[in-house]
């Protein structure tokens, strides 16, 4: 079974990867306080990650329909 | 949905759930960017330093009183009439900009009324309001001639070249140097180290080592649970528990009150008094008398001036060359002692006594040991040995001249010295024993030697008590010094074994 060009759980844990790494560099230089941005921001992966399921959803659908 | 979605959701979950759990306990643990408190009272985080400075004009012989807390506090001579306070800020807070605004609100307080300066920040009203980890590190230059109080908690006291002082810190070091009068120091949890005083010193310390060298003055020595080192120091009188106790030159007397503490003293220009339990003493060079009394625990004197009285249990007694009378009372316990120009009385149990080189009368009563008396030089005073349990050789010096008596109640006596006649003893309570006595080189002397067990005796050619006189206490020039000052010298000094302190400045060392 081929898989759609990308892959939502593979996606959402790169992006979030870098989002931790940036902030966390932020953090020892500085610049923002660490924990209330993460404790804040952290729901994002979720919402990004539910977005990249829907998008691939759509994406295999219409591949699908396009047969 | 598959085992890569259920993973990535469980592990968002959890970084999720972590970050709520760290934000709502961040407050009760004091866990955070802004500085946490770890051990022994620091804080950790990022931090951002800021300075301020401060000075007023003073009068003569100021007394100037410094405070602070969490950060060091360092104190030298300056310029006189002007008291000059430099106060580093480190502020714990993840950004500079915060921590900036922060430490705009430490103030550095310096007033100056007359000949009274004082030193401090408004840590206090801060610390109240806000739980924001910051340190105030305070460098301070006062007159020479200045006397100075310091009260500091976890952090570091340097106070130096100074007339005097008097310091209160914990939870971290103290160090005292060049003060040309009297300083008194009370610490906790911290080492202490005073470093050439004019004066005298009184010092009290817990938990922390430590060091006191080229004192003039009287030393009062307070110390729990650490180890004490004394050099070149005036007479000192000494309370130490669960440590140890090593004392050098000092000029004039050592009294120690110690428990659960060695004690080790070297070079006492006059008397040496100890006490301690169960560890042992070691007394060098005495100049004059020495006492020792100690539970539990081995006692060893070399080379006193004055006479040895020594009281001990469940160990020996080592002497050598001890020139005034000696008395021992040791129980479960033997002694060894030689080159004893006085005479000794000896109370022991369970252990040998050996008494090798002496003159003066000798008494000895043991128990449960064998007793060897051996006075090597002719024998000028009365001599008596008494065992229970055990038996007795004497070796007579060629050339005494005494009325021996000597009485084995079970064994047998074993006599090589001529004229003596042994005769047998019938006795109803012990069973056969031997007696012998004897005038040897016309008579005069009263020789007794009573054992249970076996009796010896045996003649020796006569030669001198020990192989060489009683040391001098060697104080080094420092203390020679001092002790010129204020007491008079038992004698010449030896060669110096050490030179004085150079009195080097140490750097400061800061944390941060």
């Amino acid at each position: 079974m081929s898989r759609p060009g990308f892959s939502p759980e593979g996606l959402t844990l790169g992006a979030g990867l870098v989002a931790l790494g940036i902030l966390w560099t932020l953090s020892n230089l500085g610049r923002i306080d660490l924990l209330p941005v993460l404790r804040t921001w952290w729901p994002l992966s979720l919402v990004l990650w539910g977005v990249l399921e829907l998008a691939d959803l759509i994406v295999r659908r219409s591949r699908r329909s396009s047969r | 949905m598959s085992a890569r979605k259920i993973g990535l959701l469980i592990l968002l979950l959890a970084f999720g759930g972590a970050m709520e759990a760290a934000w709502s306990v961040r407050r009760d643990l004091h866990f955070g960017p802004e500085g946490c408190r770890v051990l022994g009272g620091r804080f950790d985080g990022p931090s951002y330093t800021f300075e301020q400075a401060l000075e007023r004009p003073v009068g003569k012989a100021p007394q100037v009183e410094v405070r602070n807390a969490f950060g060091g506090v360092r104190v030298s001579a300056g310029a006189p009439g002007v008291v000059k306070a430099h106060l580093r800020k480190v502020v714990y807070l993840p950004t500079e900009a915060k921590a900036r605004a922060f430490s705009e609100r430490i103030e550095l307080l310096l007033s100056a009324d007359g000949a009274v300066a004082r030193v401090g920040t408004n840590r206090d009203a801060i610390s109240r309001l806000e739980d924001v980890g910051f340190e105030t590190h305070l460098e301070i230059e006062v007159p020479a001639d200045s006397v100075v109080t310091v009260r500091n908690e976890h952090g570091r006291v340097d106070l130096a070249d100074v007339a005097g002082g008097r310091i209160e810190s914990s939870f971290d070091e103290v160090t005292a140097q060049r003060l040309a009068r009297d300083l008194e120091v009370d610490g906790r949890h911290g080492e202490v180290t005073v470093d050439t005083l004019g004066g005298s010193l009184k010092l009290s310390a817990q938990h922390g080592n430590v060091s006191v060298r080229d004192v003039k003055g009287r030393g009062k020595l307070d110390v729990q649970h650490g180890d004490l080192t004394a050099l070149r120091t005036g007479p000192l009188e000494i309370s130490q528990q669960h440590g140890s106790v090593d004392a050098a030159a000092v000029a004039g007397d050592l009294v120690v009150r110690a428990g659960h503490a060695q004690v080790k003293a070297r070079d006492v220009l006059s008397r040496a008094d100890v006490e301690t339990s169960f560890a042992g003493v070691e007394l060098l060079r005495i100049g004059g008398p020495a006492r020792a009394r100690v539970e539990h625990g081995q006692v060893t004197a070399e080379d006193v001036g004055g006479g040895v009285t020594v009281e001990t249990s469940y160990e020996n007694v080592r002497l050598e060359r001890v020139a005034g009378p000696v008395t021992i009372t040791v129980h479960h316990g033997g002694l060894e002692g030689k080159g004893l120009a006085q005479g000794a009385r000896v109370r022991a149990s369970g252990a040998d006594v050996t008494l090798d080189g002496f003159t003066g009368p000798v008494e000895v009563e043991l128990d449960r040991g064998n007793a060897r008396v051996s006075p090597r030089a002719t024998i000028a005073a009365p001599i008596t040995v008494s065992v229970q349990n055990g038996d007795a050789q004497l070796e007579l010096p060629q050339g005494s001249r005494v009325d021996l008596e000597g009485d084995s109640r079970r064994g047998e006596i074993h006599s090589e010295l001529p004229d003596a006649v042994v005769s047998r003893d019938e006795r109803a309570d012990h069973g056969p024993g031997h007696r012998l006595s004897a005038r040897l080189g016309g008579g005069g002397i009263a020789v007794r030697v009573n054992a249970e067990g076996d009796v010896r005796l045996s003649s020796q050619t006569a030669s001198a008590i020990a192989e060489r006189s009683v040391a001098k206490p060697d104080l080094g020039p420092a203390a020679a010094a001092v002790a010129a000052e204020g007491q008079p010298s038992p004698g010449p000094e030896k060669t110096p074994a050490e030179a004085p302190a150079t009195g080097s400045r140490e750097s400061p060392r800061e944390r941060r």
